[in-house]
């Protein structure tokens, strides 16, 4: 226990604002908080590590506790070190390891796709699911690609700006939904940036989230050195995942005491990327016009990187589009979260906020960077949603990008 | 990263949220950001304006417009003489805003409310939520505290015999007090309030309260009718039993300064106000006396974001405004110089009547809410202070925390609204 980590324990003034705002203390008593799991049991942790409340399993992660605190306390990080603890002492179900390798799973429905799309509609499978190994039967399964985006993807050759930019997919990308990386492809070709791939492994916050923090540790030293060597060679390294960049630029360090500095200056969300283009005058502005009013729900780790919502700038450049936030807080799922049986019914009732926010803007179409929140507001409300990306994408020339 | 912006307002507390209201009002693009949410969602959610006799600080103040304009008169450094002009207009600047957003804030006739707390003493208050305002207590003819037995932190027993005691009840007025059950567990107040959400549970209540009521008696209840600023459980509740339902005062976390953080975010973040919370500004670059950039970081990262006008919004002490070692105290962005005088900065009595000296600490600023030094100089002339930041008053004895959020936080966005291109 170092005496940064008392002070910062320290620094928790008991003020209850992020238990106020703490979205699973909001709809259920099982959780017993972001404060009394955190800082207050962190006390008796220092002492006893194994003084871990089990409730701590509730959690979703989202990482509100740390957003709203005023006092600078790293709430999430102690609740995903005390998980950590926890699962250590006592193991994590089959079904958390399964769930937590998004990963091992993607690499598996490799081998026939559409036959696993298949089965995961099959009630009955669902059903035998849910009493085998208790994933929800009632939660929609995200749909496997016919092709990953690394299979997909042919860079092609475009005059050189002299700007190197590698991408930074993600599981969900490359496995679930490859037309966001083909449309972050597409926007930095209109600006005549090619994009550099790269094998990359899970971010890891699955395996975080679920507690199995050792696994998620080496990954991450891997994941590090790799970005570094790119960072070396004067890339830039933009990623359309906030909740793998938040996981690489500030998990790697808060509970790995990793050293990400040079990802803070290097490693830009994609909107941020285009941003800085504009700012430098050197974004490509030439739009077509696209009558469409969308919902947006900002993703609570885009929120906790505390930069704001980077797409809303560029977006504003489109004519005709519409954007109306809808400022309807956590969506529920949290990647893993929502699709485990006993937390199923918690996670619906956090998103019944976003459900009600998209009824009342009677939006027909919202987007939203995140994946899992994506397949969480389809499931939610039965709207079309997508990644900014692909209507910028839209935006800049032919092609079909909205169209699901 | 950069950002650019026409007015930015550091801190999401009462007054940084009214100067955004108004500046995105008259057409200011505008950047809120803060390293945490605001201490209005702590407040009891009315808005004080001046508790209490400027002669006779145990009587209750029958007309706080005019005390605050004689307040004025003896104590100039007190920030409401900075914000005497445009007072009374932020406060219907306010009320419009809470109107139009469906949580209407109600006066008591120009005079301030005494509105029954948890703990059964009467606190003065100028405008109150609808949930909250509980007309006279000495015309009523019963009165019925009811708790939740799910809730800590508020025994309905212990504010009747405050309230029997106060002696605002009439001698003959019937006061008793009811637990009631709204399906078990040990619940914070936001998870009784989601939980009342439901109709159902609404209706468990009802019926449990129903073979208690008297003829002609108003319920008392904890903070917790409904979660959101427009939420209809108060007013359902109300209904369903025929009798007037409300929301006393409570410790936090309380749901009416909730609800009105929620709402005037959202009311702000609809008028096209970037709202980015957990974004820390650590400093701030100064040329001239003008700010040009300030330094912040969100998860670490770097972010410089340069304005025409910054509102300085971020508290006092406790909200990480006003820093302090022993024998000083700074302002923690722009290092503002903070006044501390000689004598000691604390009473011994933790509630002393006199209040602590720690709380008139802060910065000193000019008619136009621009901070100057010791003779009066504008230290920097893009830089506004509000709220809490303010020197010279002392809210915890005085009442005026909000009230002089309100007007500081309108007064800062009107004048940041009028810096022209």
């Amino acid at each position: 226990m170092s005496s940064d980590h008392r002070l910062a324990l320290d620094n928790c003034i008991k003020c209850s604002i992020c238990v106020s705002h703490c979205p699973v203390a909001r709809v259920t008593d099982k959780f017993a908080g972001p404060k009394q799991n955190g800082p207050d049991l962190e006390r008796f942790r220092l002492e006893e590590p194994a003084a871990v409340h089990p409730s701590i399993g509730y959690c979703t992660n989202c990482k509100g506790c740390d957003v709203v605190c005023p006092s600078g306390v790293a709430v999430s990080a102690m609740n995903c070190r005390a998980r950590g603890e926890y699962v250590s002492l006592h193991g994590a179900p089959l079904r958390d390891k399964i769930l937590a390798r998004v990963d091992r799973m993607g690499r598996a429905a490799r081998l026939a796709p559409s036959l696993v799309n298949r089965l995961a509609g099959l009630r009955p499978l669902r059903l035998l699911a849910e009493k085998m190994l208790g994933i929800s039967a009632a939660m929609t399964m995200p749909r496997y690609a016919k092709k990953t985006f690394l299979e997909l993807y042919k860079p092609k050759n475009i005059g050189d700006t002299g700007r190197k930019v590698l991408y930074y997919p993600g599981c969900y990308v490359n496995y679930n939904a490859p037309e966001v990386g083909l449309a972050l492809a597409e926007v930095l070709a209109h600006n005549n940036i090619r994009v550099e791939v790269e094998q990359f492994d899970c971010c890891g916050l699955p395996l975080i989230a679920n507690g199995l923090l050792d696994t998620a540790r080496d990954q991450a030293k891997k994941n590090l050195a790799k970005l570094q060597g790119y960072i070396n060679r004067g890339y830039d390294i933009v990623t359309t995942c906030p909740s793998c960049h938040l996981t690489l630029r500030q998990e790697y360090r808060e509970l790995f005491q990793l050293n990400t500095d040079p990802l803070h200056e290097k490693m830009l969300d994609v909107f941020e990327y285009l941003s800085v283009l504009l700012q430098q005058g050197k974004l490509v502005t030439r739009f077509e016009e696209l009558p469409l009013q969308v919902g947006y729900h900002q993703p609570c780790h885009l929120k906790a990187a505390g930069c704001g919502v980077p797409s809303r700038e560029i977006l504003q450049l489109i004519p005709g589009l519409r954007v109306a936030d809808l400022d309807a807080g956590c969506c529920g799922l949290a990647g893993t979260y929502g699709f485990k049986k006993e937390k199923y019914a918690i996670s619906q009732a956090i998103g019944r906020n976003v459900f009600n926010a998209v009824k009342e803007l009677g939006v027909r179409q919202v987007i939203s960077e995140c994946g899992m929140c994506q397949l969480q507001i389809h499931h939610l409300t039965g709207v079309a949603v997508y990644h900014p990306l692909q209507v910028l994408a839209q935006a800049c020339g032919p092609g079909k990008w909205l169209a699901k | 990263m950069n950002k650019y912006t026409d007015v930015l307002i550091i801190g999401a507390g009462l007054s940084g949220l009214m100067a955004a209201a108004k500046a995105a009002e008259l057409g200011k693009k505008v950047t809120l950001v803060a390293k945490g949410m605001g201490a209005v969602g702590l407040s009891s959610g009315c808005i004080d304006l001046w508790g209490y006799n400027l002669e006779d600080p145990n009587q209750v103040c029958q007309d706080p417009l005019a005390e605050i304009a004689r307040l004025c008169a003896v104590n100039p450094q007190h920030p409401y003489a900075r914000v005497q002009d445009v007072l009374e207009e932020s406060l219907l600047f306010f009320r419009r805003v809470c109107q139009e957003n469906g949580n209407p804030y109600l006066d008591h006739r120009g005079g301030n409310w005494l509105l029954p707390t948890a703990l059964g003493t009467l606190r003065p208050t100028y405008l109150a939520p609808a949930s909250m305002a509980v007309g006279d207590l000495q015309q009523v003819r019963g009165v019925l505290v009811v708790g939740f037995r799910e809730l800590k932190d508020f025994y309905p027993d212990v504010l009747a015999a405050n309230l029997k005691k106060s002696g605002v009840l009439q001698a003959d007025c019937p006061l008793n007090t009811l637990m009631v059950c709204a399906g078990g567990g040990e619940l914070t107040p936001n998870t009784l309030a989601h939980r009342l959400e439901n109709p159902a549970v609404v209706d468990r209540i009802v019926d449990q309260i129903k073979p208690h009521l008297l003829p002609g008696a108003v319920l008392l209840l904890p903070p917790v009718l409904g979660e959101r600023w427009d939420s209809q459980v108060a007013k359902n509740l109300a209904e369903k039993l025929g009798h007037p339902v409300y929301e006393v005062a409570n410790i936090p976390p309380a749901l009416p300064g909730q609800r009105l953080q929620q709402m005037l975010l959202h009311h702000v973040k609809g008028q096209g106000v970037e709202v980015v919370i957990g974004c820390t500004v650590n400093g701030a670059r100064v040329a001239d006396k003008r700010c040009t950039e300030v330094l912040a970081t969100g998860a670490g990262k770097p972010i410089k974001i340069s304005a025409k006008t910054v509102i300085l919004a971020t508290g006092s002490f406790l909200g990480g405004g006003l820093e302090s070692k022993p024998g000083k105290a700074w302002e923690s962005i722009f290092r503002l110089p903070v006044e501390i005088g000689h004598e000691k900065w604390s009473a011994r009595d933790f509630l002393s009547m006199a209040g602590h000296l720690f709380n008139q600490m802060g910065i000193k600023v000019n008619e136009h809410l621009r901070p100057v030094d010791k003779t009066g100089e504008v230290i920097i002339e893009n830089v506004m202070v509000t709220g809490a930041n303010l020197a010279g008053c002392n809210h915890p004895i005085e009442k005026c925390g909000n009230g002089v959020a309100v007007a500081s936080g309108y007064k800062a966005g009107k004048l940041a609204g009028e810096v022209g291109e």
